[in-house]
């Protein structure tokens, strides 16, 4: 392909992520050395919106609070997405219609998934779980009102939520586990799990690798869902870190653009820092292309 | 570590019935406690649903009931007809599928052309591109859309639904070449050369060759593009006010308003939902597809 017909080819793909991607992001760069406010012209503030995001105890909760619930929510999908992968990658003529079931809360709007998921757990509707915990002799739990059970339903709904992406993608990894292999190790006498911990697992290392990384960059991003789970997300110290973007720069008519832009930049340091290794294989790949 | 992603891809989206015979001897069937335990996780993924189900098709009164009643009430579809005559639901629908709708088609229009090149000209341009549509796919995104938001009001565009599909395009294009790029890579490149020679010009024999053969990984990338928007809630929150409002935004704000606007909210969910379940269980195939090869989720 001559250079000419490449830059043709992507050039509109490119005009567009420019115009809507790069020059908003040249502007969030911009508003978080800033002063400003929305319609109006910003004055050069140097840092200082950095240091007082950084100050900010709000803000420090609200990153304990997003990192907490992040650590958590990834860790318990790494282990149950493998076992379910490992359960569907059993099943043959019933595999469509579980995945099918499986993908629904993955599809779904967040907000309406996690709409749907807090009237389980709300005493307005029944307080269904509550009374299948009162059932087994447990106390009444306040979902919405109490911290810990909070956090407990958000990551709940986290994991139900982004389950089905994390089984999918684990499953398609099994997938590609030379059968010889598990052949091997049953001929040598491994157990189930000895097979599964030393031969599949280490096998599969990559796509578990690239799971982690994607449902960390996701939940660090966590905020549709803490609309319904978490009305009093701020009050009771449950706020993730974009939901305190969006309370101090855009909502109820808050404009301390630069702070939350300021924030923004932060989060994009800490994604890149996340990347490199991705960014360094992708530059491999192209080197070996040429 | 992306290869090793779309390596397994075909076998996964093609299932058992494929798979070499010796693969499928060897095996084995899953054990009735695994069926049982897979069984009732799938009753565990449902329960949202079917909880919320009954409750918008109770009598208000009966819906907030503490225990709640299960039984010997007369059901009723009062919410979906509240819903319906007291809001502007309707709107709101025709404005979420329009949406989704506008930015399908222009997501593919400049994202076909693109991934095809990207996956034809293998060069550092190539993989600088490739990296900057990753690290923009990992964006927070209000980092792009509170300027987005500034500058819709400046251009007298905030409102409405084309700016806020045109921002959908540009937030899911990364997610959409990277898709598409690694359909395009499994088609041989001897195939357009062979093209070219019988006298295709370079975009005749993309719309004669590559489109045809492409058309399950175009429907994979337009269904996924398609869902993402019909999904979206902080652009659309950020962007819209009241002329463009999208169902996810609406259903936002009647929550925490009064009994009957939440079951109404509930009805909203509820009308939203049975299309996307059928559409996973219709394109269950394709979704698998996408998600073991797009390698970047959206």
């Amino acid at each position: 392909m001559k250079p000419r017909e490449f830059w043709l080819l992507i050039g509109p793909s490119v005009l567009v992520m420019g115009g809507l991607l790069v020059l908003p992001l040249i502007r969030t760069i911009q508003w978080s050395l800033q002063n400003v406010h929305y319609g109006t012209p910003g004055t050069f503030v140097g840092l200082s919106n950095f240091t007082a995001a950084l100050t900010d105890p709000r803000f420090g909760r609200a990153v304990l609070f997003t990192v907490i619930i992040t650590v958590i929510s990834v860790a318990i999908l790494l282990v149950l997405g493998y076992l379910v992968a490992t359960g569907v990658n059993m099943l043959t003529v019933s595999r469509p219609v579980v995945l099918g079931i499986l993908l629904i809360s993955y599809v779904l709007p967040q907000l309406v998934g996690a709409v749907a998921f807090s009237w389980l757990f709300d005493d307005n509707f029944g307080g269904v779980v509550n009374h299948v915990i009162a059932f087994f002799g447990g106390p009444k739990v306040l979902w919405f009102t109490d911290p810990v059970p909070n956090a407990i339903l958000i990551i709940a709904n986290t994991v139900w939520q982004m389950l089905p992406f994390a089984m999918l993608i684990i499953l398609a990894g099994l997938q590609g586990v030379p059968a010889e292999l598990r052949e091997a190790a049953r001929i040598d006498g491994a157990s189930a799990i000895q097979t599964h911990w030393n031969i599949i697992i280490p096998t599969i290392r990559g796509v578990l690798g690239f799971v982690t990384l994607i449902t960390i960059m996701d939940v660090l991003r966590i905020f549709d869902s803490l609309i319904p789970l978490s009305p009093q997300a701020q009050a009771i110290g449950n706020e993730s870190i974009m939901l305190y973007v969006y309370s101090v720069a855009f909502a109820n008519g808050a404009q301390q653009l630069g702070l939350g832009s300021a924030v923004n930049v932060l989060t994009i340091l800490l994604i890149l820092v996340m990347l490199t290794p991705f960014i360094r294989g992708i530059f491999k790949e192209a080197k070996v292309a040429r | 570590m992306l290869e090793t992603v779309d390596l397994s891809t075909r076998a996964l989206t093609t299932g058992e019935r494929d798979a070499p015979a010796k693969r499928r001897r060897r095996t084995k069937r899953a054990p009735l406690w695994v069926g049982i335990l897979l069984a009732l996780l799938c009753v565990l993924v449902l329960a949202p649903f079917i909880w919320m189900a009954l409750s918008v098709t109770k009598p208000t009164d009966v819906a907030f009931a503490n225990p709640p009643v299960l039984w010997g009430y007369q059901p009723t579809l009062q919410a979906f007809v509240d819903l319906w005559e007291t809001t502007y639901f309707a709107d709101y629908l025709v404005n979420t599928l329009a949406v989704a709708v506008i930015s399908t088609i222009l997501a593919l229009i400049i994202g076909i052309p693109a991934a095809y090149a990207l996956s034809r000209f293998p060069s550092y341009v190539s993989a600088i591109l490739l990296v900057l549509a990753l690290i923009f796919r990992a964006l927070p995104r209000f980092a792009v859309v509170l300027p987005m938001y500034d500058i819709s009001r400046a251009l007298g565009i905030y409102d409405t639904t084309f700016a806020l599909a045109l921002a959908l395009v540009a937030i899911n294009q990364p997610f959409t070449i990277w898709l598409l790029r690694n359909f395009f890579a499994e088609i041989p490149p001897d195939l357009d050369e062979a093209a070219m020679i019988d006298g295709c010009t370079r975009i005749g024999m993309l719309r004669r060759v590559m489109i045809p053969l492409m058309g399950p990984g175009i429907l994979t990338a337009g269904i996924f593009v398609f869902l993402f928007a019909f999904q979206e809630y902080l652009t659309a929150l950020v962007l819209t006010d009241t002329g463009s409002k999208t169902v996810p935004v609406f259903i936002a704000t009647q929550l925490g308003q009064t009994l009957p606007m939440l079951q109404q909210a509930g009805a909203a969910s509820m009308l939203l939902t049975v299309p996307v379940i059928l559409i996973a269980f219709i394109a269950q195939k394709y979704l698998v597809a996408g998600l073991s090869d797009g390698a970047v989720k959206g």
